[in-house]
């Protein structure tokens, strides 16, 4: 029988267990010898990338960060398998108290802008690059720094709610945020008195399944499109999806990595930790 | 703001574990409630002054499908239980409802258990269950089985030793279609099931049970086990595959501190998935506390429905607030 394909990811939540586990079941419950897995769960996605690359697992689950610098450390010698639809399309909104008058870009120069961890590509990486190619460099801004999930980048959602409440407690006038906690706190749907939306970036993608290009077709393909096929409407499936927040697995927009590589070389974002 | 207090507590928070927030006012608690309706979290308990100002107790995830959970045949409802009598040939050490030769018999009656089977199988119930006290030393078993099996599948629950004389031809007088006869045996040899029975038992309940099967019954074997010593499960598991029970029919339950129990998992009325029980004083939430006052659910008998709707509405509501905690009490 074939080995497992061994995916990693990084334990940013008490549920990352479950959705793993209802992941590998998923490929298990089909029998096919050919696209079963399993999961090993790092603390931080610089051990996660670096255990890629040492081949001590084959697939990575990537953030969008973690994917580059996979690409940076490698060469170019790693493959994109498959991504969120979510992950497609996810921007960085810059959110104010309401009622602060601020709208736009050039709004925000001169302003204190609250960033979450420096490694969080959507709460501090990309909106520094997006507010430069507006106009506003980060020399025209007060930044405030919340590093408190370094690591994680970003996903633990911490430090983008530590930028949201300095801007509620007047300590900051702008926070960056990913689009996904904007949404999760309900936008201007339950936060209309609160918060409001200054400005969003254009669309760039998230996370992805990572590879190195050493990795054979015929172990991945099927096991891609295994993955490909899970089902929103099978509510076996949806419990999992739901969990890791999609829809549908989708393939890979690599042009949606293009600000990220820009922003890393432009910022001088080091390849490794 | 309760908002960022609600994702902080949910990023900490296992799918189905459950956490609490401050919250200062109505209007904070209305936030709180439409945040989480709208992320697909349950607020499941509430503990506020009369300002609205107070704490949430919140679960992360949807409430849990009890249906999916426990499947149709367990849901609050899908079986009745029915004490035919508390009067028993043995005593037990550990019986849950005290039963013995010098309990007062409190017989619900062959008429009565026949409108009873009437209206569970007219409300929806899968399944009946006879139990006592010993069934079998009623004269008239055979009547109050068939009156049972008739309407919907019956298991007997009975110790197996008094299947002679009037107990044999009852026995034999019984459909073997859509009936069960669940005989108590604890161990694969007759030491620990004596010790808690009484010296002999455990022959005449392994007669029994080849009696029963010799006669074409379906039969289940439960043994009630305190803390079963290495080796000692699969020893009894292997004993009974030798007599012919079938490994779906081979029961093996914890002691319950009830009745007569000194020891045993302590049972309340919100750890238990109920199982609809009737006896001669009333209905009660499950079998295992057919005595205890706390499990009382009405003195009212009939009509049934009402109690039966009860049931399944206040296992619904403890089930919203505290699903996690219900546990199955596995009777049979």
């Amino acid at each position: 029988m074939r080995e497992p394909l061994i995916v990693g990811a990084v334990a940013y939540t008490p549920n990352v267990v479950p959705i793993w586990e209802g992941i590998r079941d998923y490929f298990k419950d089909s029998g096919e010898s050919d696209t079963a897995m399993d999961f090993v769960l790092y603390s931080n996605y610089g051990r996660l990338v670096t255990s890629l690359i040492a081949g001590h697992i084959d697939v990575a689950w990537n953030t969008n960060l973690a994917y580059v610098r996979t690409v940076m450390q490698t060469d170019g010698h790693c493959l994109a398998l498959a991504q969120r639809d979510t992950d497609v399309g996810f921007t960085t909104v810059f959110v104010a108290r309401s009622g602060s008058g601020l709208t736009g870009p050039v709004s925000i120069a001169g302003k204190r802008l609250a960033l979450g961890s420096a490694d969080s590509a959507h709460a501090a990486i990309l909106p520094l690059h997006y507010l430069a190619r507006a106009g506003v460099p980060a020399s025209d801004m007060q930044v405030l720094r919340f590093d408190t999930d370094i690591g994680k980048h970003g996903d633990t959602g911490r430090s983008e709610l530590d930028a949201i409440e300095s801007v509620l407690a007047g300590e900051a006038d702008v926070a960056a945020i990913g689009s996904s906690t904007w949404e999760a706190m309900g936008r201007d749907e339950l936060m209309l008195d609160t918060l409001e939306e200054v400005w969003r970036t254009d669309g760039y993608c998230h996370c992805m399944f990572t590879a190195l290009d050493t990795l054979p077709a015929k172990r991945y393909t099927p096991w891609v499109d295994k993955l490909l096929a899970m089902d929103w409407d099978n509510p076996e499936h949806r419990r999992i999806l739901e969990l890791e927040g999609l829809r549908r697995w989708v393939s890979p927009h690599l042009d949606g990595y293009k600000p990220l590589f820009a922003a890393v070389e432009e910022q001088g974002v080091d390849p490794r930790w | 703001m309760v908002i960022l207090d609600l994702m902080r507590l949910m990023a900490t928070l296992a799918d189905g574990a459950a956490g609490q927030v401050i919250v200062t006012s109505a209007a904070d608690r209305e936030l709180a409630e439409k945040w989480c309706t709208r992320s697909g979290n349950t607020v499941v308990d509430a503990s506020l002054d009369a300002s609205g100002a107070g704490t949430l107790t919140v679960r992360r995830g949807r409430p849990l499908d009890p249906l999916l959970v426990l499947g149709p045949d367990r849901m609050p409802g899908a079986r009745l239980w029915m004490y035919t009598n508390f009067h028993c040939n043995l005593a037990c050490d550990y019986c849950c409802v005290a039963s013995s030769p010098q309990t007062p018999r409190r017989e619900l009656g062959t008429d009565r258990i026949a409108r009873l089977a009437r209206a569970a199988a007219d409300w929806g119930v899968h399944e009946l269950f006879l139990t006592g006290g010993e069934p079998f030393l009623l004269p008239d078993i055979g009547t109050i089985v068939r009156s049972c099996a008739t309407l919907l599948p019956t298991t007997v629950l009975t110790n197996g030793m008094v299947f002679r004389g009037r107990g044999l031809r009852e026995l034999k007088s019984i459909p073997r279609d859509n009936v069960a006869l669940q005989i108590s045996l604890d161990s694969a040899t007759p030491e620990l099931h004596d010790s808690h029975r009484g010296q002999g038992s455990w022959a005449k309940a392994v007669a029994g049970i080849r009696l029963a099967l010799g006669l074409g019954f379906r039969v289940r074997v439960a043994a009630t086990v305190a803390a079963p010593v290495p080796g000692e499960l699969n020893a009894f598991h292997q004993y009974l595959d030798e007599l012919g029970i079938a490994r779906d029919d081979q029961v093996v339950r914890p002691v319950a501190y009830e009745g007569l129990a000194s020891e045993g998992m302590v049972i309340t009325r919100e750890s238990l998935v109920p199982e609809v029980t009737v006896t001669a004083d009333g209905v009660y939430w499950h079998p295992v506390a057919a005595t205890d006052e706390d499990a009382l659910v009405t003195d009212r008998i009939e009509p049934l429905a009402p109690a039966l709707d009860e049931i399944s509405r206040a296992f619904a509501e403890q089930w919203a607030r505290r699903a996690s905690a219900a546990q199955l009490f596995p009777c049979a």
